[in-house]
């Protein structure tokens, strides 16, 4: 009956019950943490009234949804927790508009970064782009509330405004679309900031049909620089410096073995000859301004005591193309073992060289080697508060089963530490970080609770994601 | 490969879609690579999908139905998705060979398509894969063999024919075996291993028999057959350009003053890597263009690994695919596959779809 009905809705090729294709929407790579489970049907609405259609039939007969747009989270989040759950594939929802007077793109949720970046370059526009692959959903990302890391001047927040449908079939329309869907690019409309509310959230309120978000200018004048250091400290004074003056497009802090690979986009180089540290910068602008930019930083890379690498000129254009316009080499880091792990947080930059020795400390505790032990930090325009993004990974081989469990163990202490320590908050919320969180958040979770049963009194939104 | 092996290649792949798609830097220009996943949507027909699947038949975790079949055997084994996948996230596995040890298995549990059921019972009665009545060749002198597989003999058979002209222009002796049975690939493809044994015993007797030193082929089908699942022959395996570039100083081309743009077949490119030496020819004899996606990443002409018998809609929309492509290049679309040229002249609407050899033979003067 469930799967006659969802034919109905969808037509008669685009929902299934078949347990082969249920099979691949079954599992992730971050499947030690969330393990495989198949969804009872799986459906791909053409257009938002289908998925209008779904959300309130799956209400009225309590069935659990699962909105996926391409699957490419790394936390399991697509992943259900229920037996019967219906997976609503997305993907054919893929309408893209670039407005370049406002400079915004609204899209759908099929539209990914590379479709994204195709269409607002012929107006000279980009997006602020995360280090996941650019096969990744635009909207989920930015719904999600991505962390834009590959372009610090960018700031955080690229979202303006969008639709979502709630389990009711009711049609929410977020900052200034409420009030005219055609002008949907003011982030703050009538009353509370809804969209605030009830982003970064795994698919557990409704279903985002459309997102207004930020495009940027693309300048053609780049140069980038790649300065090594011994120790974390220097580099991170280097790093405050950058912020601090907003010179730089892109700043990243990284270890000598990991992410620095995916940047230059290349396997084949000695990185283990590089300096531990490395701080990579990428300056751009119209062009008088970025000369003089340029002139300062080089100044200040001189005056910082770390050494001016000597990297191929194809790794430095690897680095300035997908910083600005969506990265494929940044995967490469599963090139590495095969799977990674990370914990993902916001905190200031003065604390990372303690995040980084609890890091290696938890790692050697549980006794994961330490040549698996790696981490990444960005600061975050603008720099208040030292607003950084910190990245503790582990890189290790998926099908070592025993490895999955010492990482198990290690996140568990992991987070604890870093609460005790200080922390701003955990990169976007999902089940298992935000359990050893709760008590300390107080009555905060149980106010996010009651909203939740407001929208989605039925739990049937992806259940068991957030909590 | 053993179950272990393949399963610990599984767990490598991160889902990140990017075997989805041509390289998008530096031109970031968005092209889809995979066929079957861009026909058929759901995410069990793109290659992290499969893997899924693989693994689900692997541990005993999976129904048989219609849709699985077709999973397992829309795909063209093209490669494609590899072919990137290699390149950043490095699952272990290659894919091509991958999926059709899946069928090998599907095979075993007697997952069979019925549709690949007439193409075994066309090739045990008439030992091609067309059931057609053997033709037969009278050409039996020299160390060079021209072997010249079922789709340039029953179907394309300008190919075989401009390849025999071009031999006997250059004043090559070759011979081409009487009794040339179909080379197995077509069986192969399909994870039929055993039904293709009979075949191959066939082929190599015969072979053996004919005492050739080389033996060249238009198919390049044919060819990776021979190199990949032929016991070792001790005779030199050479494709019909990789042979006439060999001739090339020797050869007396005219430039045809045509416009042409050359498919990569996967079987020839991507599978052994023979992508510069039909451009090379082809250089000489017309201007060529090149597609968007190109060498590496070629999209097939989705004809391959048995999906033409199987999913005729499918295959002919893939084929359409690259026509379009074409167009916007070139007036002429040349391969160096007699099963792509099949194909993508079926799904041709009027262009102009050639051989390599055709067109050599053309232009020698
Ligand atoms: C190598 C690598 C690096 C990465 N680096 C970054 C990074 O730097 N920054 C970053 O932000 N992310 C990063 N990611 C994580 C991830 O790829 C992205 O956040 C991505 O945007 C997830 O999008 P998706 O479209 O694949 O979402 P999906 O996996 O389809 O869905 C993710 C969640 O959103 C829900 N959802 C999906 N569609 C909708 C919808 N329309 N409405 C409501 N809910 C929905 C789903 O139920 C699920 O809970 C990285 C990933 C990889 C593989
Ligand atoms: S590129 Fe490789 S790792 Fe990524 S989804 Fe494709 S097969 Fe998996
Ligand atoms: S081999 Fe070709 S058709 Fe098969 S999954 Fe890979 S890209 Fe798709």
């Amino acid at each position: 009956m469930i799967l006659e009905r969802l034919k109905e809705i969808v037509g008669e090729d685009y929902a299934t019950d078949d347990d082969a294709i249920c099979t691949s929407y079954s599992r992730d790579q971050h499947f030690h943490f969330v393990p495989k489970k198949k969804p009872a049907f799986v459906v791909r609405p053409g257009d938002r009234e289908e998925v209008r259609e779904i959300l309130i039939f799956a209400n009225e007969n309590r069935i659990p949804i699962v909105p996926w747009s391409t699957g490419i989270n790394v936390r399991g989040l697509t992943i259900p927790e229920f037996q019967g759950s219906i997976l609503l594939d997305l993907s054919r929802l893929n309408k893209i508009e670039i407005n370049e007077e406002m400079m915004t793109a609204t899209v759908e949720p099929g539209v990914t970064f590379a479709l994204l970046t195709q269409e607002a370059k012929k107006y000279n526009l980009r997006a602020a782009y995360p280090d996941a692959p650019l096969t990744a959903g635009v909207l989920t990302n930015n719904y999600l509330r991505g962390i834009y890391q590959t372009s610090v001047i960018d700031g955080h927040d690229h979202l303006l405004s969008f639709e979502m449908i709630i389990p009711n079939g009711e049609i929410i329309q977020t900052g200034s679309r409420a009030l005219n869907r055609d002008l949907p690019y003011f982030r703050y409309g009538l009353g509370p900031d809804i969209a605030g509310l009830m982003s970064a959230s795994p698919g557990t309120w409704g279903v985002v049909t459309e997102l207004t978000l930020k495009l940027y200018k693309l300048y053609e004048k780049r140069s980038s620089y790649f300065i090594g250091f011994e120790d974390v400290e220097k580099s991170i004074d280097l790093v405050r410096k950058m912020a601090r003056e907003e010179l730089v497009s892109s700043c990243r802090l990284v270890d000598n073995q990991s992410w620095l690979i995916g940047m230059c986009g290349s396997f084949e180089f000695e990185y283990d000859k590089l300096p531990n540290f490395v701080v990579c910068l990428l300056i751009d602008g119209l062009d008088g301004i970025f000369q003089a930019k340029d002139k300062i930083v080089r100044e200040l890379i001189e005056d910082s005591g770390g050494r001016l690498l000597d990297i191929p000129e194809s790794f430095k254009d690897n680095f300035e193309r997908e910083t600005l316009g969506g990265t494929e080499r940044s995967c490469m880091v599963f090139g590495i073992r095969g799977n990674y792990h990370c914990i993902g947080l916001y905190g200031p930059l003065k604390y990372v060289p303690e995040y980084y020795e609890l890091h290696r400390k938890t790692a050697r505790e549980v006794g994961i080697p330490e040549d698996y032990v790696y981490f990444y930090v960005n600061p975050i325009a603008r720099f208040h508060g030292q607003l950084c993004y910190v990245e503790l990974d582990i890189f290790y081989d998926g099908s070592d089963f025993d490895l999955a469990e010492k990482l198990k163990e290690y996140n568990k202490r992991q987070m604890k530490n870093l609460l005790d320590l200080g922390i701003y908050g955990w990169f976007r919320p999902y089940a298992g970080i935000i359990e050893p969180s709760i008590e300390r958040a107080g009555y905060l979770t149980e106010l996010w609770k009651r909203f939740n049963e407001v929208v989605d009194p039925k739990h049937i939104m992806n259940p068991g994601k957030l909590w | 490969m053993e179950k272990e092996e393949v399963l610990n290649g599984i767990y490598r792949c991160a889902k990140c879609k990017l075997c989805t798609i041509t390289s998008f830097h530096p031109r970031e220009e968005l092209f889809p690579i995979c066929p079957s996943g861009e026909y058929y949507g759901f995410q069990a027909f793109y290659a992290p999908g499969r893997l899924e699947i693989l693994k689900g038949i692997l541990d005993d975790d999976i129904e048989e139905s219609d849709e699985l079949l077709k999973i397992i055997y829309s795909c063209t084994l093209c490669g494609a998705c590899y072919e990137k996948c290699k390149e950043i996230t490095k699952v272990d596995l290659n894919f091509s060979e991958i999926f059709e040890e899946m069928r090998e298995i599907a095979v075993e549990k007697g997952w069979v398509l019925d549709a690949h059921k007439d193409l075994i019972e066309k090739i045990r009665e008439t030992h091609n894969a067309y059931g057609e009545v053997q033709s037969r060749y009278q050409r039996k002198e020299g160390d060079i063999l021209y072997f010249v597989g079922c789709t340039s003999r029953y179907r394309e058979k300008e190919i075989s024919e401009s390849m025999i002209e071009l031999l006997d222009k250059l004043n090559v002796n070759f011979q081409i075996l009487e009794d040339e049975w179909c080379c197995g690939s077509t069986l192969l493809r399909i994870g039929q291993v055993e039904e293709a044994k009979e075949l191959i015993e066939h082929n190599i007797d015969e072979i053996k028999r004919s005492g050739a030193k080389t033996i060249v082929f238009t198919c390049p089908g044919c060819l990776m057959t021979f190199k990949k699942n032929y016991p070792q022959l001790n005779v030199e395996l050479l494709h019909s350009t990789q042979f006439i570039e060999r001739l090339n100083p020797n050869l007396r081309l005219k430039n045809l003053g045509i416009g042409v743009t050359y498919h990569d077949p996967c079987h020839l490119g991507r599978h052994l890597g023979i992508y510069e030496e039909p451009r090379e020819i082809l250089s000489k004899i017309a201007n060529i263009k090149e597609m968007k996606r190109n060498r590496e990443q070629s999209w097939c002409c989705g004809s391959g690994g048995g999906v033409r018998s199987a999913f005729e809609e499918f295959s002919s929309w893939s084929a359409r695919e690259r026509i379009k492509e074409a167009r916007g290049v070139a007036d002429t679309l040349v391969s160096a596959c007699p099963f792509c040229k099949h194909n993508l002249n079926d799904n041709s609407d009027g262009m102009k779809v050639y051989d390599v050899v055709e067109l050599v033979n053309r232009a020698l003067e």
